[in-house]
C-alpha cells in the first residue's frame, strides 16, 4: 500500500506549487514510500494483525523476491494488454467525439447505444470477446478498450463544445479550413477535458486487462490474483495487488506527466 | 439517456432510429449469415430465451440488485461520512485522503479474491466490494463539493455567529449537493457491474453467477439474456437516481 499514497501526495503538492524540481520530487517520493512502509510494518506488528488479513510488508516483498519471474512476466503481460487497450480506446474515443461533434444526427443515433453498451457487465462482454478471439493478448486488450473508449468520447465531445463561437468565426473569416479549425482551435481547446478522461481511462484499462485474464490465461497479474485465491495464499494476493498498484500508479503518473507537458497552459489540475 | 429526456423530439426519434437500425442489422446478420449462437444469436432468439428463463433471470437480477443496493447505500454512507468528518476536522484530511488514495490505487476488482477469502462467497463479500468501489467516488465528489463553497459566504455566516456545524448544515452541504448527486448517479452503474464481476469469482446466485455458469455450459443465448437483464437493471437504477437528483436539485 506504500507506493500509491506517496506518489499521489507528491504529485498533488508539486502540481499546485508548480516548481517541478525533479530531484526534490524524487527525494520526497522516496521519503513518502519509506514512511508508508514503516507505518505498514509497524502497524501489523503493533496491532498484531493476523497475516490472513494483512501480512507484513517485508513478508510480501520477500515472497515476491523469491519468485521474481512470475511477477515480472505477469507485470509485463498485463502492461502490454493495458497499453494496447488504452491506446486503441483513447484514439477511438477522440475520433468518435469529433464525429459526434461534427454530425449531430449520428450523435443522436449512436450515442444512446454507447451509453447502453456501458451497462453491459464487463465479465459478460469479456466472456464473449474471449470466445470470439480466444485467450489471446488481443482479447484482453479489447476488453480494456471497451472500458476505455466511452469516457474519452464523452469528454472529447464536452471539450469540443466549449469552443468559443467567436473564435471559430474569426478563424473562418481568415479562410481557415475545417481541418485547420479542428487542429489549431477545437482540439487544443478540448485537450484539458480529454486528458481528464485519459487519466480515468488509464485506471479503467488496467481493470479491463485484469478482469480479462480471469477467463483463463497463464501469465498476468489477474492470473496471479486468481491462482493465489484458489490456494488461499494471502501473501501472494497482496503481492499481486502491490504489483497492480505499481502498474496502475505508474501508468497514471505517466499520463499525468504527458498532460502537464501538452496542456502547459491549463491552470486546471 | 439524459440528453434524450431534455432534448427536443427529433433527438428522441433519431435515438429510436439508431436502436432500431442496430437491432435490424443484428437480427439480419445473425439470420442472414446463419451465424452460430456462440458467435452472435439473433435478437429474437435472445428475447425468447429471456422469456423462457424469466423466473431464473428475475431471481438472479433481484439477488444482484439487492447486493448492489446494499453496497451502494453503505458506500454512500461511508463516503459522505468521511467527507463530513474531514470538513469538520480538517486535520483528518492528511490521514484519510492518502490512505483512501492508496487503497484505490489498486483497481477495485483486484480486491475481489481477497474479499472473497475474508467474507466468503455469500452476499456479504459483494456488498463489501460494491461499498469499496462506491465510497471512494462519493468521498471525492462530496469533498470537491464541500470545498467549492465561497469563502466570503462562510465569513459572512461566521460574522453572524454561526457555528462550524451551522455553516456545514446551512451552507456547505447544500453547495455540495449537486456534485454529490452526480457522483452518486455515476456510481449506480458501477455498483451493479462490481457486484456482477465479484459474483463471477464465487457466489450462490445472481446475474454474474448465471453468466458464468452459462459460459461454462456454452449456452450463449443465456449469456445474452443475462446481459440484457443486467443492462436493464443498471439503467433502471441509473434512471432512479437521476430522477431523484432532478427532484432534489429543483433549484438548478
Amino acid at each position: 500500500m506504500s507506493s500509491p499514497a506517496a506518489t499521489s501526495l507528491v504529485e498533488d503538492r508539486t502540481a499546485t506549487r508548480s516548481i517541478p524540481v525533479p530531484l526534490r520530487k524524487l527525494a520526497r517520493l522516496l521519503l513518502g514510500l519509506a514512511v508508508a512502509a514503516v507505518i505498514w510494518e509497524g502497524a501489523v506488528l503493533l496491532f498484531a494483525i493476523r497475516p490472513y488479513y494483512l501480512p507484513r510488508l517485508s513478508t510480501i516483498l520477500m515472497a515476491m523476491a523469491a519468485t521474481p519471474r512470475a511477477y515480472i512476466d505477469g507485470f509485463l503481460r498485463t502492461l502490454a494488454e493495458t497499453l494496447i487497450g488504452f491506446a486503441a480506446g483513447g484514439a477511438f474515443g477522440v475520433l468518435m467525439g469529433i464525429v459526434f461533434f461534427r454530425v449531430r444526427a449520428l450523435r443522436e443515433m449512436i450515442f444512446p447505444i454507447f451509453v447502453v453498451s456501458q451497462t453491459i457487465p464487463v465479465i459478460a462482454f469479456g466472456a464473449l470477446v474471449v470466445l470470439w478471439f480466444g485467450n489471446t493478448l488481443l482479447a484482453k486488450a479489447i476488453i480494456a478498450f471497451y472500458l476505455t473508449f466511452f469516457p474519452v468520447t464523452v469528454n472529447t465531445l464536452l471539450g469540443l463544445e466549449t469552443v468559443d463561437p467567436k473564435q471559430v468565426a474569426l478563424m473562418r473569416s481568415f479562410g481557415a479550413s475545417n481541418r485547420q479549425l479542428l487542429l489549431r482551435l477545437q482540439l487544443p481547446t478540448a485537450l484539458p477535458q480529454i486528458f481528464v478522461a485519459l487519466r480515468l481511462a488509464a485506471s479503467l484499462s488496467l481493470v479491463g486487462a485484469i478482469v480479462g485474464e480471469w477467463f483463463g490465461d497463464t501469465t498476468g497479474l489477474g492470473v496471479l490474483l486468481l491462482q493465489a485465491m484458489f490456494t488461499e495464499n494471502v501473501v501472494a494476493i497482496w503481492g499481486a495487488l502491490l504489483a497492480a498498484a505499481l502498474l496502475g500508479t505508474g501508468f497514471y503518473a505517466v499520463v499525468a506527466a504527458v498532460e502537464r507537458r501538452l496542456v502547459f497552459w491549463s491552470a486546471e489540475q | 439517456m439524459n440528453p434524450a429526456v431534455a432534448a427536443p423530439s427529433l433527438a428522441v426519434q433519431r435515438g429510436i432510429l439508431g436502436a432500431v437500425l442496430l437491432i435490424a442489422c443484428w437480427e439480419g446478420a445473425a439470420r442472414g449469415l446463419h451465424l452460430p449462437a456462440y458467435v452472435l444469436p439473433a435478437v429474437s432468439d435472445i428475447l425468447l430465451g429471456l422469456w423462457s428463463k424469466r423466473a431464473i433471470l428475475i431471481d438472479a437480477a433481484g439477488y444482484t440488485l439487492l447486493e448492489a443496493l446494499a453496497g451502494y447505500g453503505l458506500g454512500c454512507l461511508i463516503g459522505i461520512g468521511l467527507a463530513i468528518a474531514i470538513a469538520l476536522v480538517p486535520a483528518l484530511r492528511s490521514a484519510i485522503l492518502p490512505l483512501a488514495t492508496a487503497i484505490n490505487s489498486v483497481p477495485v476488482v483486484g480486491y475481489s479474491p481477497l474479499i472473497l477469502l475474508w467474507f466468503g462467497i455469500g452476499v456479504s463479500s459483494k456488498i463489501v466490494m460494491v461499498a469499496m468501489a462506491v465510497s471512494f467516488t462519493i468521498l471525492l465528489s462530496m469533498l470537491a463539493g464541500l470545498d467549492r463553497v465561497d469563502r466570503r459566504a462562510v465569513d459572512l455566516m461566521k460574522s453572524f455567529g454561526a457555528s462550524r456545524f451551522g455553516v456545514l448544515w446551512r451552507l456547505r452541504l447544500p453547495t455540495a449537493l449537486p456534485l454529490l448527486l452526480s457522483g452518486m448517479r455515476v456510481s449506480t452503474v458501477r455498483s451493479v457491474i462490481v457486484a456482477i464481476v465479484t459474483e463471477m469469482l464465487g457466489a450462490q446466485g445472481g446475474l454474474g453467477w448465471v453468466i458464468y455458469q452459462a459460459v461454462l455450459q456454452i449456452d450463449f443465448v443465456q449469456v445474452w439474456s443475462a446481459i440484457f437483464v443486467a443492462s436493464a437493471a443498471s439503467l433502471a437504477f441509473f434512471g432512479l437516481i437521476g430522477f431523484l437528483e432532478r427532484r432534489i436539485l429543483f433549484w438548478t
